[in-house]
């Protein structure tokens, strides 16, 4: 039996959310997402830290995971303990009090022929 | 017995962080007689006296070189009246502690804002509101105050004998007087539904005046950075939810309505608020919409509020003889904010639109005076009630043109 699966430290260190949109909001926000898997038995609380070029950290923003299940949040909308600027390059330090899966997602529609990357973070 | 009590040299600093100030002293008078012996020794110092409530405001109504005083001792419940729904209760008393107050009595306000950790003076003073088209701001339930006036004179009035006192004192600032004890106009203690629904915004522009009418209260946040809205309504359960085939409900609660209206706060925040014609109200929505998503939208991720205010008839109530639609934009404290307010404040200005005088504003007294029509009448009452300028430190002498 899989007693857990993921990781209690992760890295995302490539975030920038594009400035412009285009197509109908939100369906088509420009952004960056963090999809987070907790295939364990215990709620998963995370606290994120992000990291500027050019300014101290900021954080930690909480999030909490329920056990068993999958929650996608969008940077764009992050704003406690305060809003994040589009168009700014950051990376994203993510830890957790139990083993979690996170994955990373830039949907960019600053023009119509709109593209998605997606990549895991890295674990540590 | 120990009447005046001072803890001097305290830095105040209000809810949001952004007003800091040192006074000379910070004071509790624990009595009326206390009260009066402070503004008539200030009088005699020319020294200047505020109140401050729980220091939710973020413009510089409190602010004093001198005496800030709070009314904390003046608290709970003084009398009640279970037939005219009345009760009279200490000008202290903090909102969250009065709802518990009045329900254990039988009794339930009419409305409170998004909050309630302010004092009922305090929300009195500003013109704080709740939303709902047939629904007043606070200060309309206020029927008879007890203050001590710049003379220090202790005063009673009430809307039946004095009308226009009453009028002038429910979103007075602390000018006229200190308010030690407020009469407030009630209702049976009642029950309310909570309903929050997602909705794309252009769906819920269109039927903006179905929800109006639809709902005992109803407002609307709208994020942006998804260009999405979130709209809030509160209705008697007995009441069957309308059907909102454009919205996904994501919430419902129901309780009493103090436990059911306000809601808990703890990330801080600025804000700008504007109260304009309710006619006006969705385009300037539209354009204060547009303007964020064209230029703001880089640094700005907290929501626009968006509030439905009727008419009273207060001298200086910022929904004065018009119903109104409420306009604020709020900002992460900790962010900068200056730019945004005054480019968002370009814009409703020029609906006609009035300023919350307990948010950020950059408006003064000419600018004021036209937007009331009974701002000569209540510059008249402040004199007379306080003629040496006990409750006027500057900044609220350069806000009333009264230098």
């Amino acid at each position: 039996m899989l007693k857990t699966i993921g990781s209690k430290v992760w890295a995302i260190p490539g975030g920038h959310m594009p400035l412009l949109s285009s197509g109908a909001e939100p369906r088509d926000t420009s952004r960056d997402e963090l999809c987070v898997l907790n295939a364990g038995h215990f709620d998963a609380h995370l606290q994120l830290t992000i990291y500027y070029e050019d300014r101290e950290p900021v954080g930690p923003y909480p999030l909490k995971v329920v056990a068993q299940r999958v929650r996608h949040v969008r940077f764009n909308d992050l704003i406690d303990p305060h809003a994040l600027p589009l168009d700014t390059p950051y990376a994203v330090l993510v830890v957790a009090d139990h083993p979690v899966v996170v994955q990373f997602t830039r949907r960019d529609t600053s023009q119509a022929a709109n593209a998605i990357a997606t990549t895991l973070a890295y674990p540590g | 017995m120990k009447i005046l009590r001072t803890h001097s040299a305290d830095e105040f600093i209000n809810w949001s962080g952004s007003l800091r100030f040192i006074p000379r002293s910070q004071v509790w008078p624990a009595t009326e007689q206390a009260v009066c012996v402070y503004v008539r020794d200030a009088a005699a110092r020319g020294r200047k006296i505020r109140v401050a409530g729980s220091g939710h405001s973020s413009s510089p109504i409190v602010q004093t070189p001198d005496i800030l005083m709070s009314m904390r001792d003046h608290h709970g419940l003084i009398d009640y009246d279970l037939h005219s729904h009345r009760a009279m209760v200490g000008a202290g008393t903090v909102l969250h502690d009065l709802g518990s107050i009045l329900h254990n009595v039988g009794l339930g306000m009419q409305n409170l804002g998004d909050v309630d950790t302010q004092t009922i003076a305090g929300v009195i003073s500003t013109g704080t509101h709740g939303s709902g088209r047939k629904l007043q701001n606070i200060s309309a339930t206020l029927i008879g105050v007890r203050a001590i006036t710049g003379n220090a004179e202790v005063v009673d009035w009430s809307v039946e004998q004095h009308p226009d006192l009453i009028n002038a004192a429910r979103v007075s600032m602390g000018l006229l007087g200190i308010f030690t004890a407020v009469r407030l106009q009630l209702e049976p203690t009642y029950r309310l539904r909570r309903r929050e629904y997602c909705a794309r915004t252009e769906d819920c522009l269109a039927h903006l005046d179905e929800l109006a009418d639809a709902h005992r209260n109803f407002d609307f946040y709208w994020y942006p950075r998804r260009d999405e809205v979130k709209i809030r309504t509160l209705n008697p359960p007995e009441v069957p939810p309308p059907s909102l085939p454009f919205a996904r409900c994501i919430k419902e609660q129901e309780g009493f309505s103090h436990e059911i209206i306000a809601r808990e706060r703890e990330l801080k925040f600025e804000e700008l608020e504007y109260f304009l014609p309710a006619d006006a109200g969705p385009e300037c929505f539209r354009e204060v919409r547009q303007r964020i998503l064209q230029r703001h939208r880089k640094h700005v991720g907290w929501r626009v509020l968006y509030r439905l205010i009727a008419r009273d008839d207060a001298f200086l109530s910022p929904v004065h003889g018009r119903d109104s639609v409420a306009i604020s934009v709020h900002q992460n404290a900790s962010l900068p904010y200056q730019e945004y307010f005054d480019d968002i404040e370009f814009i409703v200005r020029a609906y006609d639109g009035r300023p919350h005088w307990g948010k950020k504003h950059s408006l003064r007294a000419e600018q004021l005076a036209a937007l009331y029509p009974r701002w000569d009448d209540f510059i008249k009452l402040r004199r007379e009630l306080d003629p040496n300028g006990v409750f006027l430190p500057e900044p609220m002498a350069q806000l009333l043109g009264e230098e």
